[in-house]
């Protein structure tokens, strides 16, 4: 269990992190969201000592991080999978780390194998490819077998097949009741993942909740018809809320898409496209839209 | 010393060696202090006799090739910690050692006992080279069962390890490879070689006797010259300077977010 208590980090007169307060369950994956900015890396960095709080506090199943004798054996974490000597091998990166908390050289070649690299072990880190390079970062956080997990945005960089291959990994972890932290700015990428969400913006705590009751929380249908105007007006008679699109293209709020299937059948349009979309990502945004630090002008 | 400190030490050592062009770079400035040595002996033999008492054969055979010896020396230990630095390692080394004091003597062990071997080799070999090339020359060579030889020769290899710490402890304070780099040539050879020369001679004359690394090289001497430090004093003045650079590399490192 990871306990983040109050906590609080400036540089110079910007605050990153702003009295955020919240706790990482075991047994589960806790997705950590946020816009670019939002201080979700920041927080990381602090679980792990590598960056001092101006306030607040951390603890890990009750302890101090920078206290622990051996903390690979207790908590392993992926911050940048780029944070690598290029110059040196796969297998003697892995070593380094290893040796430092007494963990055998055996180890090492088993969670080469866990993720898929023992063909490559021999070769410069440098010449990995991103992908490549997120695994081995993978690799470095389970060396120790831990209880606890850092991961900071692991599918960065992941192709699809290893974006299924990290989200099936880290199910099994959380089912072996560890306990992970992983974060990203995808809302869609936690939303197949996470069993719960810590959402935070310009540091800031916005909201510390299951998945399930998220998803409830609101339900967008992206639709493209040939007739719009005539099927907008019943839409919104049956309780739709509609946001028109740029290209055409329209989001219903409030029908699923089989109430809108009817409706435009009934009404005799055709429909082109109909995708219940976004849904999260919508919700995430809305929850997150005041403190988007980096917007883009409308185009 | 605890088992957690030599874990540390032991991936050190494996950081050091897993970099393919450390070991080769090792080898070659010992080649460098031999060989460079061997020619600055036999050009300082030729005129011995017109240097007369003042002649030193141990320090004639060691000093030349050092001087070429320590810049990479330097430069080795500033990228132990500056290499982790441009690559982002640093991060992933102090999340697996979150004792920052911990990995930072490591790191000051490690390369200091790395330092220490190479240089006593280098050191001997010079010593022993030079001394054939003396006697070849027709001067008298120097044996270590002399006064104040074997000290010399040991000595030596000391310097070496002093000069290597300099280099961690100015990349940990400075953590760019250049600007560290830069600053260890400029501390250990053009202030005090080059620097002379060019000063106002009585600042110059300070330079020669309490600047850290001339301070420290009167170890390798055994013919004293009565203005200059004694060997051991000399020594001592530059490792203390080494500590005190590497006390505020510690205190640093330890209050730095990474
Ligand atoms: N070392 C630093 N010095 C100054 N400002 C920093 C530093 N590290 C982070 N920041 C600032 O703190 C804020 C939070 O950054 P952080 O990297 O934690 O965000 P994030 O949520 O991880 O974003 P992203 O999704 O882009 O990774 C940003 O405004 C960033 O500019
Ligand atoms: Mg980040």
């Amino acid at each position: 269990m990871i306990r983040i208590d109050r906590l609080t980090k400036r540089f110079g007169d910007r605050t990153a992190v702003d009295g955020l307060t919240f706790t990482v369950e075991p047994g589960r994956v806790t997705g950590f969201l946020g816009p670019n900015g939002a201080g979700k890396s920041t927080t990381m960095r602090m679980v792990l000592g590598l960056d001092k709080p101006n306030s607040g506090s951390v603890t890990i199943n009750g302890r101090d991080y920078v206290g622990m004798t051996r903390p690979m054996r207790e908590v392993g974490a992926l911050l940048n999978a780029h944070a690598v000597h290029d110059r040196r091998t796969a297998r003697n990166h892995l070593l380094c780390l290893a040796q430092t908390n007494g963990i055998p050289g055996r180890r090492v070649d088993e969670v080469l194998e866990l993720v898929g690299l023992e063909s490559v072990a021999h070769k410069r880190a440098g010449s990995f490819s991103l992908g490549m390079g997120q695994r081995l970062g993978i690799a470095a956080a389970l060396l120790g077998d831990p209880q606890v997990l850092l991961f900071d945005e692991p599918v960065n960089g992941l192709d699809p097949e290893g974006i299924k291959w990290i989200r099936e990994l880290m199910r099994g972890l959380a089912g072996e009741n560890r306990t992970l932290l992983v974060s990203s700015h995808l809302m869609s990428e936690m939303a197949q993942t996470a069993d719960h969400l810590v959402i935070i913006g310009k540091g800031k705590l916005i909201a510390d909740i299951g998945i399930g009751e998220f998803l409830r929380q609101g339900s967008n249908v992206l639709v493209r018809a040939d007739d719009q105007d005539r099927l907008v007006p019943r839409l919104v008679e049956a309780g739709g809320s509609i946001q028109q699109g740029t290209d055409g293209s329209f989001i219903v709020t409030g029908l699923d898409t089989r109430q809108i299937g009817k409706i435009a059948l009934d009404v005799g349009v055709v429909l082109t496209e109909l995708t219940p979309q976004r849904s999260l990502e919508q919700a995430y945004m809305g929850l997150t839209r005041d403190s988007v630090e980096f917007q883009a002008g409308a185009a | 010393m605890s088992a957690a400190i030599a874990d540390t030490m032991r991936s050190e050592w494996t950081k050091f060696r897993s970099i393919p062009s450390n070991l080769p770079i090792l080898l070659a400035t010992v080649t460098v202090m031999v060989g460079a040595s061997a020619l600055t002996t036999s050009r300082a033999s030729e005129n011995h006799q017109a240097v007369g008492a003042a002649f030193d054969p141990t320090y004639i055979s060691m000093y030349g090739g050092f001087l070429f010896a320590q810049i990479s020396v330097g430069a080795l230990g500033v990228l132990v910690v500056t290499s982790e630095y441009a690559t982002g390692m640093i991060r992933t080394s102090l999340t697996v050692v979150p004792r920052r004091g911990r990995l930072l003597a490591a790191k000051v062990w490690t390369f200091g006992l790395i330092a220490l071997v190479t240089g006593e080799v280098a050191a001997f070999c010079s010593f022993l080279l030079g001394q054939i090339m003396i006697g070849a020359g027709g001067a008298s060579p120097a044996t270590l069962d002399q006064p104040g030889v074997l000290r010399a020769v040991v000595g030596m290899g000391l310097v070496w390890v002093l000069v290597g710490l300099i280099g961690v402890a100015l990349g940990c304070l400075l953590r760019n490879t250049m600007a560290a780099t830069t600053m260890v040539t400029a501390v250990n050879f053009i202030i005090p070689i080059i620097g002379p020369r060019l000063m106002p001679a009585a600042v110059g004359e300070w330079v020669t006797t309490y600047w850290p690394i001339s301070a420290g090289l009167q170890v390798i001497t055994t013919a004293h010259h009565p203005e200059r430090l004694a060997p051991w004093t000399g020594f001592g003045l530059m490792t203390a300077c080494t500590a005190a650079l590497l006390m505020a590399a510690f205190a640093v490192f330890r209050l730095r977010d990474v």
